[in-house]
């Protein structure tokens, strides 16, 4: 059994795919691909894949990771390219890997939003002076948290007519702030008439900042 | 563009991957490069449209041919239906997210009576007026039809230019054939309607008209412009060698049925009194096994599917069922693919077929004997004894199961209240069979399920004459049901009886129950098959505005030279014979299955061959 780590986009249609429905989407992807998935073993034997971070409904990323096994030996590369001709429009493996690392590393992840019309100064403005705090949803019923110390702006950019905005927020195992939270209460407390129109995680990080890998 | 807009609104939305496309298996072609745009819309939810093996093998078929673009459409949940009123959002096809309004055939599958206001929503959330008289005569937006409930369209008469009646795999391609080459002549959809009446299995209904006598009853049915008298059915005639997908669509959401599905037989040898699919399905043919193994590999291995079904009336009676499933297994088990066989008889139960059925099935099993006395199940031509349920019983037993679910029908022709005690009877023989047995399931109780549904009859079965039972008459059976039991090892289950009424209405309905549905779809009405949406009361009112009587369609009894409203469609099975074994069930005589021996149904008779 030989562990396999891979990395990749979920985009267009592909957003629309829930996380629960992802796990069975990529199952069949494994199955049609070809490749020599491992499956575990017992009553009802099904093909093991793990994702480093769920995402969200209607989000787009270009970095989901996914771990798998497989059976006997096979070139990375050969991998990627047999798992690309399995996968639906707007899903693409980018990179295979053999991993050295756990998820529990990952403590950031990085997401660019796009808001319709030009809001960049009421945005720096937001994340400076706003009202940050909010109510989050735990495991053990609602709580209220600030969110001003997990949130870092890491870009903020006229595109065309609308702003695009980096957000760097806690993800992992400890704490997941969805990014969300944020722009709901931005929207709330913007003045300007504005829309988010996407979501896309555009990195994973580990405690130094790093690219998880 | 419409794929902005329809995204606008996605995340608000239940399951919104139904929405928007993008399967894998999903068909995309250049619409510049393409001569005929076919619109499949299938008139219920996405979860079950996608669930219908029909669907897929004519979306398959049609998008073999390279000119031609079948796309899917379904009628979209109440949530998002309001968003599409409200934001003026068409409804679209999935694969190019273009308006239906777009496509040169819409096409709705007719699968249930029930769906039939879904029809005309979805026509109307088209931007496409419902009645056929209405939409011009330019050639164009061609509203046609197919499927089961094509075999008495009647009702829907006023709101398709074409019933496709039979088999679909060449009658389709034959319709669209015409319709290329006409638009390139330039000629009107009048002209094309006329022409395409001319093909075997094409019915227009507007070239007939109908008269009725004073007490509702038809008169006459008339051809008109040339058209036949009687429209045959189409039937394929090399069924092992007839087009099969090698693709499906995977949907990413879970539907009712997911799994790769492998057609094995079409037809029924059985002849089951009550049953429509028996006998509109007939001949009785049979793919071989090494086509099924062949196919379902294929499927296995295109769709990634984790389990696998060999589907049709009655898997079992395959005459290679053991060949199949011993050339399945080595696959399926090395490929963790679960095989699932459903529809399997209590008679043909085998051991063997239990051993290979137990290795992948672990859950309770269901038997169908119908009706609860053997005197009912002669009636019916349900041609299980109760030795034979017991035989089973004892198999699934011993074999480690302890949950048995039993349907039975209520309402059945000349059924009496010893006959539905008799349900409860049979359920008590099955429970004390348990206990009798040393190697059953030990430190589990027994469970007997009964679950019974409103019989309705139907269209071209002995029983189209017969009155179905009144709401009263259904109640007193319930009541007898339930006084019966008295063991809590047995369970019973039932449906209330107002969407069988319906049911029963809309199946053997004329053209003047068009305007009924029109008016209950106005309404209100859509989904009536989802008990939440159902509303009786809209359709009373429907029935009472267009002064029609439901008990009229649903508990009157027909003379046996009364004009059926689908009597000028030929399914092949004559009316001799149907009044015959309508004769024999009042006597309580069964009818021996087609392999044993022929009761000249009149499928023979037009095949131009012996069935066996
Ligand atoms: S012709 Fe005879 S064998 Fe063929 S379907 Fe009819 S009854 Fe059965």
């Amino acid at each position: 059994m030989i562990k396999v780590r891979a990395v990749f986009e979920k985009c267009g249609r592909a957003k629309y795919i829930s996380h629960l429905d992802l796990n069975r989407c990529m199952q069949r992807c494994f199955k049609r691909s070809g490749i020599p998935i491992w499956y575990t073993e017992g009553f009802n034997p099904h093909i093991y894949i793990t994702f480093a971070l769920p995402l969200s409904l209607g989000y787009e990323s270009k970095v989901e990771i996914m771990d798998f096994n497989i059976t006997e030996d096979e070139p990375f590369e050969i991998i990627a390219e047999k798992l690309n001709k399995a996968m639906p429009e707007g899903i693409k493996v980018v990179k295979v890997y053999s991993p050295q690392t756990k998820h529990t590393l990952i403590k950031y992840a990085d997401f660019k939003m796009i808001f319709s019309g030009d809001v960049k100064s009421e945005l720096e403005d937001f994340i400076e002076n706003g009202n940050m705090t909010t109510i989050k949803k735990t495991k053990r019923g609602e709580k209220e948290i600030d969110l001003r110390e997990f949130v870092r702006l890491t870009g903020c950019d006229k595109e065309g007519e609308n702003t695009s905005v980096t957000l760097r927020l806690p993800a992992g195992n400890d704490l997941n702030i969805n990014p969300s939270l944020v722009t709901d209460l931005f929207i709330a407390q913007c003045g300007k008439e504005t829309e988010l129109l996407s979501v896309e995680r555009t990195a994973i990080l580990d405690a130094e900042d790093k690219i998880f890998e | 563009m419409l794929r902005e807009k329809i995204e606008k609104y996605l995340l608000d939305i239940q399951k919104p991957a139904r929405y928007i496309g993008g399967e894998t298996g999903s068909v995309i072609k250049d619409k510049s490069k393409v001569s005929v745009r076919f619109a499949f819309c299938f008139p219920d939810s996405y979860d079950i449209g996608m669930s219908h093996l029909g669907m897929k093998i004519l979306y398959s078929l049609k998008n073999a041919r390279e000119d031609y673009w079948c796309e899917r459409v379904f009628a979209p949940g109440v949530d998002f239906e309001e968003i599409m009123r409200r934001e003026g959002i068409p409804l679209y096809a999935l694969e190019s997210l273009d308006p239906v309004k777009d496509f040169d055939f819409i096409g709705f599958t007719l699968q249930y009576e029930l769906a039939y206001t879904n029809i005309l929503n979805m026509l109307d959330l088209a931007g496409i007026p419902v009645y056929a008289k209405d939409r011009g005569n330019e050639l164009f937006n061609i509203v046609v039809a197919g499927g089961p409930c094509v075999c008495n369209p009647e009702p829907l008469a006023d709101f398709f230019d074409i019933f496709i009646l039979g088999e679909g795999e060449e009658v389709n391609l034959e319709l669209m054939d015409l319709y290329k080459q006409m638009k390139a002549e330039g000629a009107d959809k009048k002209s094309f309607l006329k022409k395409a009446s001319q093909i075997k299995g094409i019915y227009v209904p507007s070239l007939y008209d109908v008269s009725y006598h004073e007490n509702g009853i038809i008169k006459s049915i008339t051809a008109k412009d040339g058209a036949p008298e009687k429209i045959k059915k189409r039937i394929i005639e090399d069924f092992d060698k007839v087009f099969y997908p090698e693709e499906f669509v995977v949907p990413f959401t879970d539907i009712v049925h997911n799994r790769a599905s492998v057609e094995v037989l079409r037809g029924c040898i059985r002849g089951c009194r009550f049953c429509q699919a028996g006998f509109i399905y007939r001949p009785f043919r049979e793919k071989s096994a090494d086509s099924v193994c062949r196919q379902a590999r294929a499927l296995c291995e295109s769709t990634g599917y984790e389990e696998l079904s060999l589907a049709s009336l009655s898997t079992s009676d395959h005459s290679q069922i053991s060949d199949i499933i011993s050339g399945l297994i080595p696959y399926t088990e090395k490929e963790h693919v679960n095989l699932s066989l459903p529809s399997l008889r209590v008679d043909n139960f085998s051991k063997e077929l239990m051993e290979e059925i137990k290795k992948v099935r672990k859950s309770g099993l269901t038997f169908a004997p119908e009706a609860g006395t053997q005197r009912l199940r002669n009636v019916i031509n349900k041609n299980v004894t109760e030795e034979e349920l017991m035989r089973t019983c004892t198999t699934a037993f011993t074999g480690g199961f302890a949950n048995v679910k039993l349907y039975f029908m209520m309402g059945l022709p000349t059924e009496t209240d010893d006959d539905i005690r008799g349900m409860t009877a049979l359920a008590q023989r099955v429970v004390d069979l348990f206990y009798s047995l040393p190697d059953r399931p030990k430190g589990r109780g027994v469970q007997v399920s009964i679950s019974t549904a409103t019989f309705v009859p139907k269209p071209f079965t002995p029983f189209e004459f017969e009155p179905q039972a009144t709401r009263e008459e259904i109640m007193h059976k319930q009541q007898i049901l339930m006084d019966s039991i008295s063991s809590k090892k047995i369970k019973a289950s039932w449906h209330d009886p107002s969407t069988s009424i319906l049911e029963a209405v809309l199946a053997r309905g004329d053209r003047r129950v068009s305007e009924a549905i029109y008016k209950a779809w106005k309404m209100g009405s859509k989904f009536d098959s989802w008990g939440e949406h159902f509303n009786f009361d809209n359709w009373q009112k429907a029935f009472d505005e267009c002064g029609l009587e439901m008990a009229f369609y649903a508990s009157r009894r027909r003379e046996y030279d009364e004009i059926m409203p689908w009597d000028h469609l030929d399914y092949y099975i004559s009316k001799d014979f149907l009044i015959r074994e309508n004769q024999k069930a009042q006597a309580e005589q069964t009818t021996p299955h087609c392999r044993l021996h022929c009761s000249a149904c009149g499928v023979s008779k037009e095949t131009g061959r012996a069935c066996f």
